[in-house]
């Protein structure tokens, strides 16, 4: 039997339980299927050379000897790798791996992938390229998709998962940005662009009044863009668009999401965010009217961009302003037309700016304004201004962001065998930094400047879930919290000293250290005045062998830091892992999975994947999304966002008899104790089975 | 005809709404063009043409249903709330059939959709499972023939349709013309309700006629169903046949049919078929649960209308 049927008999139960045994013959089955498919040869340096020949891959010759990339292959090989499920096998196959040209041969497998990534990272540094080969083989550390797919490889596109464009009002900076959007849509970055800098619907151009059209029109024209530059038809550009939710176009572009929303106005494949300042939880609270303002009178007025503005503390100079034109709405109404377009379409994520730009280490530098498509990047931003021939343009900075995760679960045996959590990290730390420094990306200047001033990189975590399941803990128990409040102060704690060995050894800090919270030491007072040691039996048996840093651990490390700075401006973020936690056999990132066995439809393909660890024993408890209680999800994510310089994919996950009240008060909840954002909501649709149930 | 009192609404009639409106879309909200390429690169001239085919006799019987038999059946129920049911039923028909074309005009050029079209109005199989459907729908006078309109509608919509289904899930499921298999998924979606409600309003009326009538109307019914399923198996052999798939699509319709009758509460024409014997990848591409997906390359099924609008007050800021 083919694998594609062995897959689909996955989910059919006989006697009571799934078929998992079938995942391993349609793994097998696959296997066998990819085996006959594949080029052969005799060694690996036959290979390489057959490979850079026909320019499959770049020329590793030149960089490395023949000795030392065998050494290194022989190092791979031996931690013997296998894949633990189909659907690892069939992701890396499908997605990852090298195929010839006319697409009918595969020219790697999994080994090969990580030598050719670890090689190219390592750029002739032999030690570098086997420490990332280690980290990669044992699958303790997962580079995101763009550097995992094109690490090596002769045509490739871009290593940096993702971009962050801001916009100034004018016609200039509009159709740069559209031209930046297509460009990075070329390599294959997620972009999101800002939005509310551009002047509303019905403002003046020139002197003419009544005459702007909004920014519904500006996105129509970057949705348009996306789905034209297409990588050659492997994947279509992904885009989101951020509005303040005090610009007065804000109820327009909510409405593009809507199910009957007019042809002129919807928007198919464009997310779109909303950027909430606390003063709009403020009115919602007192249930006060609240005003939208027009943004090309506040510039105007008080002669700045309208997302240079802290609205919470202009926001009443703004409407008292007989200069600035206004429009009065009622802000419980707009909260809930939010909530009722997530029930339609799970958009828009809701970006809690205030707390981004109150936890952000360089707030001395600049205001954090929007995020990325996933939500989990906060990174200072300046608009660039752009001339009419170009002569005379302002770069100012914007955001690329190199991601990676750990896969806690093996993360874990190996730090419990004894192994040192500092050099996993350090391992990690190291290959994002050498995809930050590899990159230049010359159509995108905003982009390119910051990358060379800040280095920022997110490193995330993903099989938190899987992680739990192993131990018998779950969302919402005490446990978890406290597991969750150590781990990431060590994650936290190692990768600042990552990034400090890393400033020490290239003598470079990162733009702006000297005027950054790690500079000044008030980053470091959470830790410096609080010890973290586990109180449940459960944490403290999973850290039994496993030396946590102490205060005074924290305390050498402010020192050190002082003296040798840091290299990157931004380190970690917890990206909402999918493709590359398949390949892991991973859940993703820190959220509870939707179903025991998942029905995935992933573009290219629907296959059937059962949970990570998953067996009849633990099928009880292994919790699933949306019977996971939100506001301990909240609480959790709050927990690790605490240790989390930049921010987490959080996702809320509702079914169709959930109220907007209720999922209103998640998002109060959530900006109340903290959370950066919040992504997606998934709302699952009752069937009328469930709903039968729940109506007798 | 009185006002209708929707303070008055039965559980079953408030419950099948609810579901309906929950569930409305529009065919907008599926980007189609994400097939192009794999329809102009990987599918061959017979496999397209098959394609073609049950998605333009799906057409048809989505228009008939559509224009004549909710609306039909629909004039003749007494029940307001059932009115009411069905008539945003045969809206959503309407809207079934408007999909298939967006698909084809994603994919195919005028002349092979004006070609394709063609096909449909000469088709005899087509042709003589409508009318045989259609002539139960227009001769509606009394209970009895009511109910077997009813009958041959759960027919239609919880049998007939699923050849024409087969296919676009069987390439779903291999990873093709996924986005297309979306709107199928979100019409199945939408069927599977629709042969509920009615099988339960044909069974609720089966009930009200006496044992020798009950035995009567199930032996028409048995008796159209045979002529069906024999116009069913030549219209499966006609377009499957090149392709190498009838067999599979014969144990799928047969399936199917055993649903037909349990949603009309009748003894099934198959019994002895089992789950094993139907196409794994088809028979999960039947589940209409909420699936996981990608946001960035598809927009899934689970979205839908709010329906428990509640606002916030003073007291949720306690």
């Amino acid at each position: 039997m083919q694998y594609h049927e062995l897959n689909s008999q996955v989910p059919v139960k006989v006697d009571g339980f799934y078929q998992l045994n079938k995942d391993q013959e349609a793994l097998e089955s696959y296997l066998e299927y990819v085996e006959g498919k594949t080029l052969r040869f005799n060694s690996i340096i036959e290979k390489l050379t057959w490979l850079t020949e026909n320019h499959y891959y770049v020329n590793f010759f030149s960089m490395y000897s023949y000795d030392v990339i065998e050494k290194i292959y022989n190092l791979i090989l031996s931690y013997k790798f296998s894949f633990p499920s189909f659907m690892s096998a069939f992701k890396f196959y499908n997605d990852y791996a090298l195929k010839s040209m006319d697409g009918e041969l595969f020219l790697e497998n999994y080994n090969d992938r990580v030598l050719s990534i670890a090689l190219y990272l390592g750029e002739g540094n032999a030690q570098v390229a086997e420490r990332i080969a280690c980290v990669l083989v044992r699958q303790l550390y997962q580079p995101a998709t763009p550097t995992f797919l094109n690490a090596g490889k002769y045509h490739r596109g871009e290593l940096v998962s993702c971009f962050l464009l801001s916009m100034e009002d004018s016609l200039n900076s509009i159709t740069d940005t559209v031209s930046t959007a297509m460009q990075l849509s070329k390599i294959g970055g997620g972009l999101a662009v800002s939005l509310s800098n551009l002047r509303a619907k019905s403002e003046p151009i020139r002197l003419i009044k009544n005459v702007a059209k909004g920014v519904v029109p500006v996105m129509k024209l970057l949705e348009d863009s996306f789905n034209y530059v297409d990588q050659m038809g492997q994947r279509k550009g992904a885009g989101a668009a951020y509005l303040n939710i005090f610009h007065r176009d804000i109820v327009e572009f909510l409405d593009t999401k809507k199910i009957n929303a007019d042809e002129k106005s919807r928007i198919q494949t464009l997310s779109i965010g909303v950027v909430i300042p606390d003063k709009f939880f403020e009115l919602v609270r007192e249930n006060k009217p609240m005003y939208v303002f027009y943004p090309y009178s506040v510039q105007k007025a008080l002669g700045q961009q309208f997302d240079d503005i802290d609205i919470t503390a202009m926001y009443d100079e703004m409407v008292q302003h007989p200069d600035i034109d206004k429009e009065e709405v009622n802000p419980r109404t707009l909260l809930l037309q939010i909530a009722k377009i997530q029930f339609e379409s799970g958009y828009p994520y809701l970006i809690y700016i205030d707390n981004a730009n109150r936890a952000n280490p360089l707030k001395n530098l600049s205001r954090i304004r929007m995020s990325n498509l996933c939500t989990e990047i906060f990174q200072v931003q300046k608009t660039s201004y752009i001339s009419d021939d170009h002569q005379e343009d302002e770069i100012g900075y914007d955001v690329s962001c190199v991601l990676g995760s750990l896969n806690l679960v093996n993360l874990m045996d190996s730090i419990q065998r004894g192994e040192s959590l500092e050099e996993i990290i350090f391992s990690a730390m190291t290959a994002l930094t050498r995809v930050t420094d590899k990159s230049n990306i010359k159509n995108a200047r905003s982009i390119r400047r910051a990358n060379s001033m800040f280095h920022s990189v997110g490193l995330g975590v993903m099989n938190l879930q899987g992680f739990f399941v192993r131990n018998f803990m779950g969302y919402g128990s005490r446990e978890a919290i406290e597991f969750c409040d150590i781990f990431f102060m060590m994650l936290n704690y190692y990768s600042i000293m990552a990034s400090s060995r890393i400033a020490k050894e290239k003598g470079e800090s990162f733009h702006g250290f000297s005027d950054s919270d790690y500079k000044n030491g008030t980053y470091f007072d959470q830790y410096i005045h609080r010890e973290f040691i586990p109180e449940t039996e459960k944490v403290k048996k999973i850290f039994e062998n496993v030396k946590l840093p102490s205060q005074t651990d924290w305390m050498a490390l402010r020192t050190f830091v002082l003296e040798h700075g840091m290299y990157h401006a931004y380190r970690l973020s917890i990206a909402p892992t999918q493709s590359i936690s398949y390949v892991q056999n991973s859940t993703p990132s820190v959220m509870p999975i939707m179903d025991h066995i998942e029905s995935r439809t992933y573009g290219n393909s629907t296959t059937y994947y059962p949970a990570p660890y998953l067996n009849a024993q633990n099928f009880i408890t292994y919790q699933l999304a949306h019977n996971v209680d939100m506001y301990s999800l909240i609480d959790l994510m709050a927990v690790i966002q605490k240790h989390v310089d930049q921010g987490i994919s959080t996702t809320l996950f509702i079914d169709s008899n959930t109220s907007t009240k209720e999922l209103m008060k998640y998002y109060i909840y959530a900006h109340k104790v903290g959370l950066k954002s919040l992504y997606y909501t998934r709302t699952k649709n009752l069937s009328i089975e469930e709903c039968a149930v729940c109506a007798v | 005809m009185k006002a209708i009192n929707w303070n008055d609404v039965g559980e079953l009639d408030k419950l099948f709404w609810d579901q309906n409106v929950r569930q409305f879309w529009v065919d907008e909200e599926i980007p189609l063009s994400n097939d192009k390429l794999v329809w102009d690169k990987k599918l061959n001239p017979d496999e397209k043409t098959a394609y073609q085919k049950v998605l333009g006799g799906l057409t048809f019987l989505d228009t008939q249903q559509a224009s004549l038999g909710m609306p039909l059946v629909a004039l003749h129920v007494n029940n307001p709330y059932a009115k009411s049911v069905l008539n945003f039923m045969g809206m959503m028909e309407h809207m079934h059939a408007k999909s298939y074309s967006s698909i084809f005009m994603t994919l195919c050029s005028t002349e092979e959709i004006n070609d394709l079209f063609g096909w449909v109005d000469r088709d005899k199989f087509l042709a003589e499972k409508t009318e045989l459907i259609v002539s139960y729908y227009k001769s509606i006078n009394d209970e009895k023939s009511l109910y077997l309109a009813m009958v041959c509608s759960v027919m239609l919509e919880t049998f007939l349709f699923y050849s024409g289904f087969f296919y676009p899930l069987y390439l779903a499921g291999k990873g093709m013309m996924v986005n297309s298999g979306e709107i199928i998924n979100l019409i199945i979606r939408d069927e599977s309700i629709h042969g509920v409600y009615v099988g339960l309003q044909a069974q609720e009326l089966f009930g009200t006629f006496s044992p020798s009538l009950q035995s009567q109307m199930a032996n028409q019914a048995q008796a159209v169903f045979k002529l069906l399923f024999d116009l069913e198996l030549e219209y499966t052999q006609s377009i499957y046949d090149k392709i190498g798939l009838r067999e599979s699509v014969v144990n799928f319709v047969k399936y199917n049919a055993n649903k037909a009758f349990a949603n009309c509460g009748l003894d099934l024409p198959f019994s002895d078929l089992k789950d094993a014997d139907i196409n794994p990848i088809v028979l999960m591409g039947l589940n209409t649960k909420t699936k996981t997906h990608d946001f960035f390359s598809t927009k899934g099924n689970g979205y839908v209308k709010a329906m428990r609008v509640e606002e916030l007050t003073d007291e949720d800021f306690l």
